[in-house]
């Protein structure tokens, strides 16, 4: 099968190099380094390590925009637009990578205690994304996903596969990261940090000069338009073997890149040049040498790592050498391994000592990441059509097992707490929630991933631990690992910055969880977490839906999850839904996940998803689900309830919202606002499938729930839809068989 | 040195979040990174934190902290050896 063809139509980069493709090239084509000591912001007391520093972000001028944007979201503002000059329709959607979103603001107004919620607006990672959007006019999903350094290669995988299936067009992907004292201190704790500057392969390497920067491509299906090449495959994996350090044998790198090269029918033979991931740390490099030697016993093409020129800016690392794999074989230019003295010999590669000119055809380039997350992107000149391609049309996928956590506890404390009492609002004890766990694997985990391992735990169980091997994990969370966060900068303050915590940090990046669960899971696919805010779980099925392959062996897996930590200090001042009065709630739920519908408990598939501003956007939420739109055209005889979510920041919009839907469909059945149930938290609507799901099962409402006595559904009656609503407006529709 | 050897099982425990071993079946001498209490690279540098702010003395090399680190008594006596604050 043939998949249709993805072109790169537009690129923006800015990074330490220069601030804009045009300089980054010149820079490279010399050779050059942008890695100097850092003057960002001011140190307490240690000498500034080298960094690869943006010069003059200026900020963007906006007599409306208080408080002011965080550093990410201008950086982004500049590639984004970079990448869509000249054009003249909006993206129709946009995926971007980030990992600090608006943490370097956030740090400092922790030091001055601010305490109001609306200084911290911009806070969250999805806060990114919403803000490229509203910017570029873009009222399509406005994905964010956060792996770590791979973020903008995974960025690229989610965008491919949207416009693969043929829902989509164009879309604008990318990856951003700003300097915070968070990176570059945890990093230094994790003693991974070269105070001589960068130098990958190097005999001498000590580790990586952390960065900062944005990349952004603009991918097309319109073959016109492909001035910057063809985006022809991404595979990812994971190592599935420690929360920080990469597989020794560098199998996940391996595994990574074969992956690409099957998703782009090529061959190794066919690679032209390869940019390493190359950080300069000496496990990296090590391992990912040993991947490369691997794939290519004979002889490796040429390679580089420019990290020794533009150090590493995390999130966007990925994204921007993907522009410099554009430009590498639009302008026949392979950049040097920067910074390189003396190769070491026991990596058995031989890297650029100097830029190149030379035509490269097809173009590798790795990105890795804490959790075990790999990535690897194949770019190349614009191929010939072979053959009529398919559109990966992948609606709907198979329930085969779930789990849920509420403030009443795991699934079953919660079904029956739902008996006797409408809310199950709280934080479930976390002695309670870990309780099946082996002591020695949680240890050093806070409450996020232990809600996240055991909800795992928990779903595997129910789907039947022996039927499925389980690959993949799609994880939405809003605001990631709050305690580990909030420890982190306290301890960081407290000491004077002296002594961070590096299992603090390690376990802050918002894909710690998902990463924990493939390894307690051995899942070695694809391990993607997304953070949209109240809408991070249908983030998560989103990118599931259009990822999970339908031509997996059929006892594989993907696992899916929603979950979120309610926490003392950062919960009220981050998400405004939550105030002071609000009780501090928090829950999450887990789904094994495929295309077989033999054995499935229920279908689950988002088929909408936009910002609520569109014109006439509850009607075209209406056309788009298929209970009212299939043969028999009946959905009002098919859905049993509808449970909204109403988050309590866009309350009375929602409310209205609601009402038009109501209308417009012409529905008459319960309708249960289920943060009432579950509690204000991001992923409230993970537990709103979970208990959707267990509603369908039973064949009857809760008498609490249904908000008067038992409600039985009556014969047909199979769907029940969850929607969010508030600022973008999402359809879950679940289906039992 | 076994005062020091039972202030150091304390803090392991504590900072390791060792919760299921009690000070008493600490043995100092079995190995620490890599044995039976699953401590790895990343305890290891939650140690070097310890031994700086508690006992003054920087670890920032590989081959100093593998051996350091390979027991809880070669721990000890390290300290023993290099801090200003500890008087054997």
């Amino acid at each position: 099968m043939t998949s249709l063809p993805v072109y790169i139509s537009g690129v923006g980069l800015l990074c330490s190099l220069g601030s804009n493709p045009t300089e980054v090239e010149h820079a490279l084509r010399q050779n050059r380094s942008g890695i100097r000591p850092l003057t960002l912001f001011d140190l307490l007391q240690s000498k500034p390590l080298p960094v690869g520093q943006v010069d003059a972000v200026a900020q963007v001028e906006s007599l409306e925009e208080t408080p002011p944007l965080p550093r990410t979201h201008r950086l982004a503002k500049i590639a984004a637009d970079q990448a869509l000059e000249g054009k003249t329709a909006p993206p129709e959607a946009i995926v971007l990578g980030t990992t600090t979103g608006g943490i370097l603001t956030t740090e400092q107004l922790l030091r001055n205690d601010e305490r109001r919620s609306a200084e911290y607006r911009y806070h969250g990672l999805h806060s990114v994304s919403s803000y490229i959007a509203e910017e570029v006019h873009c009222s399509g999903p406005a994905l964010t996903v956060s792996t770590a350094c791979s973020s903008g290669v995974v960025a690229l995988a989610m965008g491919l596969a949207m416009l693969r299936s043929g829902r989509f067009q164009n879309v604008l992907v990318g990856g951003v990261d700003s300097l915070s004292r968070l990176t570059y201190f945890g990093f230094h704790s994790l003693q991974l940090v070269d105070r001589d500057g960068c130098k990958p392969l190097d005999v001498n390497r000590q580790g990586m000069a952390v960065a900062e920067g944005a990349g952004m491509l603009l991918l097309t299906t319109d073959r016109a338009a492909a001035s910057h090449g063809e985006l022809l495959g991404v595979g990812l994996s994971c190592d599935a073997y420690h929360a920080a350090a990469p597989h020794p044998e560098g199998q996940g790198a391996f595994m990574a890149m074969r992956n690409a090269l099957h998703d782009a029918r090529l061959t190794p033979e066919d690679v032209g040049y390869i940019n390493l991931h190359g950080t300069g740390t000496p496990d990296n490099d090590l391992a990912e040498c040993k991947a490369v030697n691997r794939l290519f016993p004979v002889k490796h093409p040429p390679l580089s790592s420019i990290k020794g020129a533009t150090g590493h800016s995390l999130a966007a690392a990925g994204a921007i050498e993907a522009v410099i794999s554009s430009i590498a074989i639009t302008n026949n230019l392979l950049p040097a391994n920067t910074g390189l003295r003396q190769l070491d010999p026991v990596l058995g590669v031989e890297p650029l000592r100097k830029p190149q000119k030379a035509a490269v055809e097809v173009v590798l380039a790795n990105s890795f990441g804490f959790g075990g997350n790999n990535g690897s992107v194949l770019l190349g000149k614009p191929r010939r059509n072979v053959g009529e391609p398919t559109r990966q049309v992948r609606s709907g996928l198979q329930v085969h097992g779930y789990s849920y956590l509420s403030g009443a506890g795991d699934t079953a404390a919660t079904m029956e707490s739902l008996h006797s009492s409408f809310s199950v609002a709280g934080r479930a004890a976390s002695d309670a929630i870990a309780k099946n766990l082996p002591l020695r694997l949680i240890r050093r985990l806070k409450r996020l991933p232990r809600m996240t391992l055991a909800l795992a735990a928990g779903a595997r169980e129910h789907a039947g631990i022996d039927s499925l091997k389980l690959n993949s994990v799609y994880m939405g969370t809003g605001w990631g690992a709050l305690s580990e966060t909030h420890d982190f900068l306290t301890r960081l303050n407290d000491s004077a910055e002296q002594f961070p915590s590096p299992t603090d940090f390690i376990g802050s990046v918002h894909n710690a969880p998902a990463g924990q669960v493939a390894t307690m899971l051995a899942a070695t696919g694809a391990n993607i977490t997304t953070s949209g805010g109240d809408y991070s779980f249908e983030q998560a099925l989103l990118t599931a839906e259009m990822m999970v392959d339908g031509c997996d062996e059929q006892d594989s897996a993907a696992l899916l999850l929603g979950a979120d930590e309610g926490h003392d200090r950062f919960s009220s001042i981050f998400d405004p839904s939550i105030t002071g009065q609000t009780q501090l709630a928090d829950g999450g739920a887990a789904f094994c996940i495929n295309r077989e519908t033999e054995g499935s408990r229920c279908s689950l598939a988002i088929p909408f998803y936009r910002k609520s501003t569109t014109p006439n956007v509850i009607h075209m939420l209406y056309d788009a689900l298929a209970c009212f739109n299939d043969e028999k055209n009946d959905g009002e005889n098919k859905v049993v309830a509808v449970m909204a979510g109403m988050p309590g920041a866009m309350r009375p919009q929602a409310k209205q919202q609601l009402e038009q839907f109501l209308q417009i469909s012409g529905l008459k059945v319960p309708v249960i606002d289920y943060r009432k149930i579950t509690g204000e938290f991001a992923s409230a609507s993970a537990v709103a499938v979970a208990l959707a799901i267990s509603f369908l099962e039973s064949g009857r409402l809760p008498g609490t729930v249904a908000g008067g006595d038992e409600f039985v559904m009556g014969p047909g009656k199979n769907t029940l839809l969850v929607l969010g609503l508030g600022q973008y407006i999402t359809a879950m529709e679940l289906c039992r068989p | 040195m076994s005062t020091l050897i039972e202030e150091l099982k304390v803090k392991l425990i504590s900072i390791l979040n060792l919760t299921d071993v009690q000070p008493e079946d600490f043995d100092e001498h079995a190995q620490l990174v890599g044995g039976e209490l699953g401590i790895d690279s990343i305890d290891v540098l939650e140690m070097v934190v310890m031994v700086e702010k508690d006992y003054g003395i920087t670890i920032n090399n590989q081959e100093v902290g593998q051996k350091v680190f390979s027991s809880l008594a070669n721990l000890a006596e390290y300290i023993n050896d290099n801090s200003p604050h500890v008087s054997s």
